[in-house]
């Protein structure tokens, strides 16, 4: 199992602000297997994908990427696990200004503390050309539409070859055709590139690309559907 | 330096703004190292030239160059001191005088021993002694106000009259010009009668017993407490080379104003490079909170952010340190104190270059702050 999720609860806040942001949760989520996790907003699917990413450490329970438990390692771990094994593709707005399109890939290489080399930028180029951004690679974010700029940001997430991509919201920001048309881009560079993917949204027009959807309330995680061809996926508690 | 070299880039504007400001410091601290130098070097320039390593002044917890009486029997004591190499009594004396033509001078009368190591090179004419009266003046004097050799300078009160025989580099004091005297005829000039001796006369052998300060060569192996011992017994205060500049009028308050001006330039670049990382961060909070959850380390992060400051540094001081050049040249050319001196400019570029680099990392240190959690949209 790729990640592996096991009673994670997460607590946020001091004293009487304090929230439960995830109350024990697990799931488990297979290489080329892409899960989306439904729920609205507050309902926890960011902290779920924030704990599972390394980028908050839980309070309770365990989380396992490629089997190791990512709760134990220390911050300079969990940046180089980041760097090294999770893909991340953020809302629409989340590229490095500055950088073109082509740099935004090569900036994972350089920090892993080398110059990007030939064979470096032929990867990029290839991801870029994957996602239909090829003839776009020196514009920056500022000089490309929305939809563009997400995909930019999942040939990123590509770049280093993770084993485990974490996606947020990613047609929060988009039209439908358009939303739909990155769903579909992310399901088929999630099989071919054996990742397994975690997606949050509160868009259940996208569930038809999942292959499996879980749905999250008030920090719990509930349903499950496999079969996600159907227009309204039902959703079951799982304590049923 | 991946995204520093594109961020400067990505905002020329802002960055060449930035480095304009920079760029303004580093001209005045240029300008400012050139004047302070040229200041100094118009201020002491007859000390600076001396081949001596001390100067003893009449006894006096500050002693000055205007106010000082040494007698024959005290330069006499120094001279019979172990570890004296040369001593040369010397006379200082401020004066106004005339020339030929009635134009008006302020001048520094020094007497000196014709042939002794403080008398100066002439660039034109004859060295002392040749003539009882003959001087030499500082060029100064021949290119401020109108001098010639061969003139007659007639001092006031005393009516002392010099003829000029030589003329040599500019050397002042107090940024007064000098003009060199044998001895003989500043003693005659400062301690005798009004217009000289009466006719068929001679000045008493006493105002011969005077000079007002000591120039010494001492060796190497004798130790302040030694001069102090001397001091004390002879009745003087031996300056070494520091504290006899520091003793012409004007001098430390001169120095003094020019550091703290500098002292400021100095804070000024460290707050202003600062402040301009400071909000350049916290602009980027959000961009660097998306980088680091992508898995870009602290380390990472703060080395390229300071090359960054030290690239717009770089580019800043280089077009101040050139204009200042430029504009001290064509300062110095204009006849003002003016002085380029390669070793102190490099400093007072390396200290700016430090303090805005210090200012930059004072501020820069906040990316180690930035919770990548920003990056999903969560609060830190």
């Amino acid at each position: 199992m790729t990640l592996k999720a096991e009673n994670v609860s997460l607590l946020l806040g001091d004293g009487d602000e304090q929230i439960k942001a995830l109350d024990d949760v697990s799931v488990e989520i297979a290489a080329s297997e892409l899960v989306v996790v439904l729920g609205p907003s507050g309902a926890g699917k960011s902290s779920l994908l924030a704990v599972c990413g390394g980028l908050r450490t839980p309070t309770s329970g365990k989380v396992w990427i490629d089997n190791t438990d990512i709760t134990s390692l220390t911050p300079a771990a969990l940046t180089q696990l980041r760097r090294r094994h999770i893909g991340f593709v953020f809302q629409q707005s989340n590229l490095v200004p500055s950088l073109s399109a082509m740099d935004q890939l090569l900036l994972l290489v350089h920090m892993q503390g080398r110059k990007p080399r030939a064979e470096d930028r032929s990867r990029a180029l290839g991801l870029l050309e994957e996602v239909g951004m090829a003839e776009k690679k020196d514009r920056r974010g500022n000089q490309l539409s929305g939809g563009e700029r997400q995909r930019v940001g999942i040939a990123r997430a590509f770049m280093t070859s993770p084993s485990l991509l974490l996606v947020d919201e990613p047609t929060s920001m988009l039209d439908t055709q358009r939303g739909h048309a990155i769903v579909e881009l992310l399901r088929r560079a999630c099989h071919e590139h054996k990742v397994a993917t975690m997606m949050v949204t509160h868009d259940r027009g996208v569930l038809d690309v999942a292959d499996r959807v879980l749905e999250i309330r008030d920090g719990r995680l509930g349903g499950v559907i496999t079969d996600a061809t159907v227009e309204m996926p039902r959703i079951v508690d799982a304590a049923h | 330096m991946f995204i520093a070299l594109r961020d400067l880039a990505f905002a020329k504007g802002r960055f060449a703004l930035m480095a304009l400001v920079i760029a303004l410091i580093a001209f005045l601290m240029t300008f400012l190292t050139g004047l302070a130098a040229g200041l100094i070097k118009n201020n002491i320039s007859g000390l600076m030239e001396l081949d001596v390593t001390h100067m003893s002044f009449e006894m006096d917890d500050k002693p000055t160059y205007r106010n000082t009486m040494i007698e024959r029997e005290q330069w006499e004591e120094w001279a019979a001191q172990p570890g004296v190499k040369t001593l040369e009594p010397m006379g200082h004396t401020v004066f106004t005088a005339r020339t030929q033509r009635d134009d008006p001078l302020e001048l520094v009368l020094w007497g000196l021993t014709p042939g002794s190591l403080i008398e100066p090179e002439v660039l034109d004419g004859t060295q002392l002694g040749a003539v009882s009266n003959g001087v030499i003046v500082s060029r100064l004097l021949v290119e401020r106000d109108g001098v010639q050799m061969g003139d007659t300078i007639t001092l006031d009160r005393v009516l002392t009259e010099l003829v000029v025989v030589g003329i040599a580099e500019e050397r002042n004091i107090g940024h007064i010009p000098i003009i060199y005297a044998p001895l003989a005829k500043w003693q005659e000039a400062t301690y005798g009668p009004p217009g000289g001796p009466p006719p068929g006369e001679q000045l008493p052998d006493v105002v011969f017993d005077f000079v007002s300060i000591l120039a010494l060569q001492l060796e190497d192996k004798v130790t302040p407490e030694q001069i102090a011992a001397i001091d004390d017994e002879i009745g003087t205060s031996t300056l070494d080379r520091g504290a006899f500049y520091a003793a012409s009028t004007g001098y430390i308050e001169e120095v003094r104003t020019v550091q703290i001006i500098q002292i400021f330039l100095f804070v000024i670049s460290a707050v202003v490079i600062g402040a301009f990382f400071s909000i350049w961060t916290i602009q980027r909070t959000k961009e660097i909170g998306l980088v680091k959850a992508l898995g870009a380390s602290n380390g990472y992060l703060l080395r390229d952010a300071l090359g960054q400051a030290l690239i717009l540094m770089a580019i800043g001081v280089f077009l101040g340190l050139s204009l200042g050049l430029w504009s001290g040249q064509a300062f110095m050319e204009s006849g003002r104190p003016f002085m380029f001196e390669s070793d102190k400019i490099m400093q007072a570029m390396t200290l700016l270059v430090t303090a805005g680099l210090l200012g930059g990392a004072l501020s820069i240190r906040r990316i180690t702050g930035v919770d990548p959690i920003i990056a999903l949209g969560q609060e830190q």
